[in-house]
């Protein structure tokens, strides 16, 4: 009796333990929804890649660039779209008349997050590290200024001395983020310009300050008060930068209420899903961001210009933008975004004609006697569409092909040199500074020649020329014309297949507002919106 | 000083060549230094052979054919291969997987980040995955060809037939977006901070700490992805706990024992459970090494920040430090599992002893 009797006993205890247990679990769970619910002002943003580094200096990628953006501050900011250069540190500059010392008078009320005043030296400090890093926005500035050559003239004057003209430079100024040259000193272990530290802490002076971190999670700041730029009306106290990889969630997590911004390039089937959301708004821009299929300019048959012509006019532009990617891009036939200067509005680019494209390529000098490849990316479904609509195209102009998929890395360590580069890869050109440079004269100057971006390996010395003088020049009129120019030859000698221009399509809950989009940075400098 | 010298050498092969089973696992153990070494050094191969450049991808696009190699020399991989395996074994014998190229942050201090939610979401799953598996194995073992064997069969072969993206995502739609009932993913919402650290398992610390609206968060975030995890991982454990049954149903000990007169369900849970056991603890192992090495799917779509995303990405960067912590520390855990298992089967069945 006893021993049944302590048998029901324990038998009522497990269950009650798991009615408490259960009890308990829903109503923390409710608990915790509610604490979600009451966090003030915070704003949600879900990163399809992981911010593991939180270093300004060691990346320079869109991936990662709301960390830069929002932690950290430069002497010039792009704004807007079309991108406007925009006072930021500093509130104005001289340039040389030789076009080699370019000085600037910082504002001086700005402030680190610890407090201290940001002064010129921590701008001189700031290049030191960069150029001592070598990695990341480094290779902007490495080619023209020399360590040891930038000098702060008084606390809030910095100059800057490049070692030859270039036209280029204020475009990439808002990429010098300024830290805190006595707390990475602080910070630094051996010869490594405190990379360890700063890769998990923030020593800026940005509109937010860092909260917390965890590389596998994400970042969150708070705002910081005393920022000298003047905070808008209305603001979000808090940033939550998550890594969400998977587009599904992504999608939910918006619809849900869970996350209030997403990625801004997303496919088009996703953005359907989207649309059809009550609690989902989907904000608009033209964009800059081009999609080429580079054509291995050196290598036979892709050598002979006719073949180039003919695989042009063999690619079905207007199925692809319209019927796979649902008119989300644009049509831009030329290596400049059209809606940037420098954009040749007279070209009108090679069409998809399979009866023309024949006859281009038969008057071609080489003989096409294997199949070429062409290089897609591992993930990125709308690479291997676009390979896949290429080889429908060269095999009606009797040319076989076969599609190779890839990841990044391997891909572009075999445009490291034209021997391993691909016959045919697919790439896009983003907005790291908005210039034309960015595109056509990083693209199509053969000097240049060795990094995927040159992944064409096209040449010729007209281009060359013209791509020197715009970027030494500062004249507006004479490198707009010279880009236009050099765009021109590049499009009629088909130096690449030119596909598109992506526009921008920013999901945010509803009750996002005043988001300030620049293509520079994909609208995620969040100090301008707010949560309505 | 001899006879003590001696006696302690006596001693240690006394232990080495003994017939216990601190004996079998010391001899394990000191074999896994080896298999450690020689899984760093095919993954160290394999890792440095594949056409990828990390140091251009960590130089960035712009980067100088001159710049490239500047920095090569600078991380050290334009040496022999041989001689930079040979740097790595001295670091790795002194606790230091290095740091990663991109970061320039510890391997170790990213893998200790990225174990507890991992080995959280494997316990759970395991602690599911056993705790149902085997029961509902025995069940349908001792129910065979009856309607619940058929259930059972049929929702195993769906186990291990459903993708598990596509089961994550219907149960997402379900229980997140529908119903309303459970989060969508990550281990916590935005805007609560997860316990203070004891063990980095967010159940546990919350409990520790008293803090309970934090363990209900924590668990309801948990519950999808153990119940994706656990699915298949189940449909194992009942499919070899059910062989294991039907093996053992009409061995003459048990009908000795029925005879004997002893209660049914000691025949069962105890002798016959016991030795159909010994497939399903090693496929428990198998299946608990494979969870600790990271779900990529189940991290995925549930934004879970284990281990697996973390191996992903550093083999798609061509992170080397980063690649081969992640190994050293999977070969680490199948050691351990291993010999565990290994341990666990000559308690059930001593007679492997010896």
């Amino acid at each position: 009796m006893v021993d049944n009797s302590n048998a029901r006993d324990r038998a009522v205890t497990r269950r009650d333990l798991l009615k408490a247990g259960t009890a308990a679990g829903l109503a923390s769970t409710a608990l915790g929804s509610t604490v979600q619910a009451q966090t003030p002002s915070t704003f949600v943003f879900a990163n399809p890649s992981e911010y593991d580094t939180l270093d300004p200096h060691t990346v320079f990628d869109y991936s990662r660039v709301a960390t830069r953006l929002n932690f950290y501050d430069g002497l010039y900011r792009w704004l807007d779209n079309p991108p406007k250069l925009t006072p930021w540190l500093a509130d104005s500059y001289t340039v040389s008349d030789n076009g080699l010392v370019y000085r600037f008078k910082m504002k001086g009320n700005a402030k680190f997050h610890d407090g201290s005043l940001v002064t010129a030296e921590d701008v001189v400090y700031t290049m030191e590290r960069m150029l001592g890093i070598n990695k990341g926005s480094a290779i902007l500035f490495s080619s023209i200024i020399k360590p040891g050559t930038t000098k702060a003239i008084d606390a809030t004057t910095v100059e800057f001395n490049l070692s030859r003209p270039s036209a280029t430079f204020m475009s990439t100024v808002p990429e010098i983020h300024i830290v805190n040259a006595k707390v990475l000193k602080a910070n630094t272990k051996g010869d490594d310009w405190g990379q360890a530290w700063l890769s998990s802490n923030v020593a800026g002076s940005g509109s937010y300050k860092l909260e917390r971190f965890d590389p596998a999670i994400g970042v969150t700041g708070t705002r910081s008060p005393d920022h000298f730029m003047p905070w808008p009306a209305k603001y979000v106290e808090r940033i939550d930068l998550r890594t969400v990889r998977e587009q599904s969630t992504q999608v939910l997590g918006l619809i849900k209420g869970d996350y209030h911004g997403l990625d801004g390039f997303m496919p088009a089937d996703a953005l359907d899903r989207l649309r059809k959301a009550d609690s989902v708004q989907i904000l608009e821009q033209p964009s800059m961001r081009l999609f080429i299929l580079h054509l291995n300019n050196q290598r036979a048959p892709l050598n002979d210009v006719h073949v180039r012509r003919a695989i042009s006019m063999a690619f079905d532009y207007k199925a692809f933008i319209t019927d796979i990617l649902k008119d989300t891009a644009v049509r831009n036939p030329a290596p400049v975004p059209s809606n940037l200067w420098g954009y040749p509005k007279d070209v009108k680019g090679w069409d998809y004609d399979i009866d023309k494209a024949k006859a281009e390529l038969a008057k071609a000098a080489v003989k096409i006697d294997r199949p070429l490849e062409i290089h897609t990316l591992v993930g990125l479904s709308q690479t291997e569409q676009a390979g896949q609509l290429m080889q429908a195209g060269l095999r009606k102009i009797g040319i076989e092909s076969k599609i190779v998929a890839e990841t990044w890395p391997i891909l572009s360590g075999k445009t490291r040199s034209n021997e391993t580069t691909p016959d045919i890869w697919t790439n896009w050109i983003s907005t790291l500074y908005a210039d034309p440079h960015n595109w056509v004269g990083e693209m199509y100057d053969s000097k240049n020649w060795g990094n995927w971006k040159t992944g064409s390996w096209y040449k010729n010395p007209k281009v060359d020329a013209l791509i020197d003088k715009a970027f030494a020049s500062t004249d507006q009129a004479v490198r707009d014309a010279s880009y236009q120019e050099a765009a021109r030859i590049v499009v009629d000698e088909a130096g690449s297949v030119f596909i598109y221009n992506t526009k921008w399509y920013g999901p945010f809950a509803k009750r996002v507002q005043s988001v300030r989009f620049c293509p520079v940075g994909n609208g995620q400098d969040f100090r301008w919106l707010n949560l309505g | 000083m001899d006879n003590g010298k001696g006696g302690r050498l006596k001693q240690a092969s006394a232990l080495w060549h003994g017939p216990g089973l601190a004996t079998f696992a010391l001899r394990r153990l000191v074999w896994s230094v080896a298999t450690v070494a020689g899984v760093v050094a095919v993954t160290f191969l394999i890792s440095h052979v594949i056409p990828a450049d990390p140091a251009a991808l960590v130089a960035g696009e712009r980067a100088t054919r001159e710049q490239i190699e500047a920095l090569r020399h600078q991380l050290g991989f334009d040496r022999p291969l041989l001689t930079q395996l040979a740097d790595y074994y001295l670091r790795l014998a002194q606790g230091d997987l290095g740091k990663s190229l991109f970061t320039s942050r510890p391997i170790s201090a990213d893998l200790l980040s990225r174990l507890p939610a991992t080995i959280e979401l494997t316990l759970a799953a395991m602690i599911l995955t056993v705790g149902l598996g085997v029961p509902i194995g025995v069940l349908s073992a001792l129910r065979r060809n009856t309607w619940l064997d058929h259930l059972v069969r049929l929702v195993t072969v769906s186990g291990l037939a459903i993708a598990s993206f596509w089961l994550a995502i219907i149960l997402q739609l379900t229980f997140a977006m529908d119903l309303g009932w459970l989060p969508l993913g990550s281990r916590l919402p935005s805007g609560v901070a997860p316990p203070p650290t004891v063990t980095g398992l967010y159940l546990i610390d919350s409990l520790l700490t008293g803090d309970f609206a934090t363990f209900g968060t924590a668990a309801a975030h948990l519950a999808l992805p153990t119940v994706t995890l656990a699915f298949p991982a189940m449909a194992t454990i009942v499919r070899f706990t059910r062989a294991g049954m039907l093996d053992t149903l009409n061995k003459p000990f048990v009908q000795y024992e029925r005879a004997m007169g002893l209660p049914e369900s000691l025949v069962v849970w105890k002798y016959m459970l016991r030795n159909a056991l010994t497939s399903t603890v090693t496929q428990i192992g198998l299946v608990a090494g494979a969870l600790l090495g990271g779900a990529v799917v189940i991290e995925a779509v549930f934004d879970w920040p284990g281990l697996g995303y973390y191996a992903v990405n550093s083999i798609i960067m061509s992170d080397y430090n980063a690649v081969l912590g992640f190994t050293v520390w999977v070969a680490i855990i199948y050691i351990v599992i291993n010999i565990v298992v290994d341990v666990l089967h000559r308690l059930i069945d001593p007679r492997g002893t010896g």
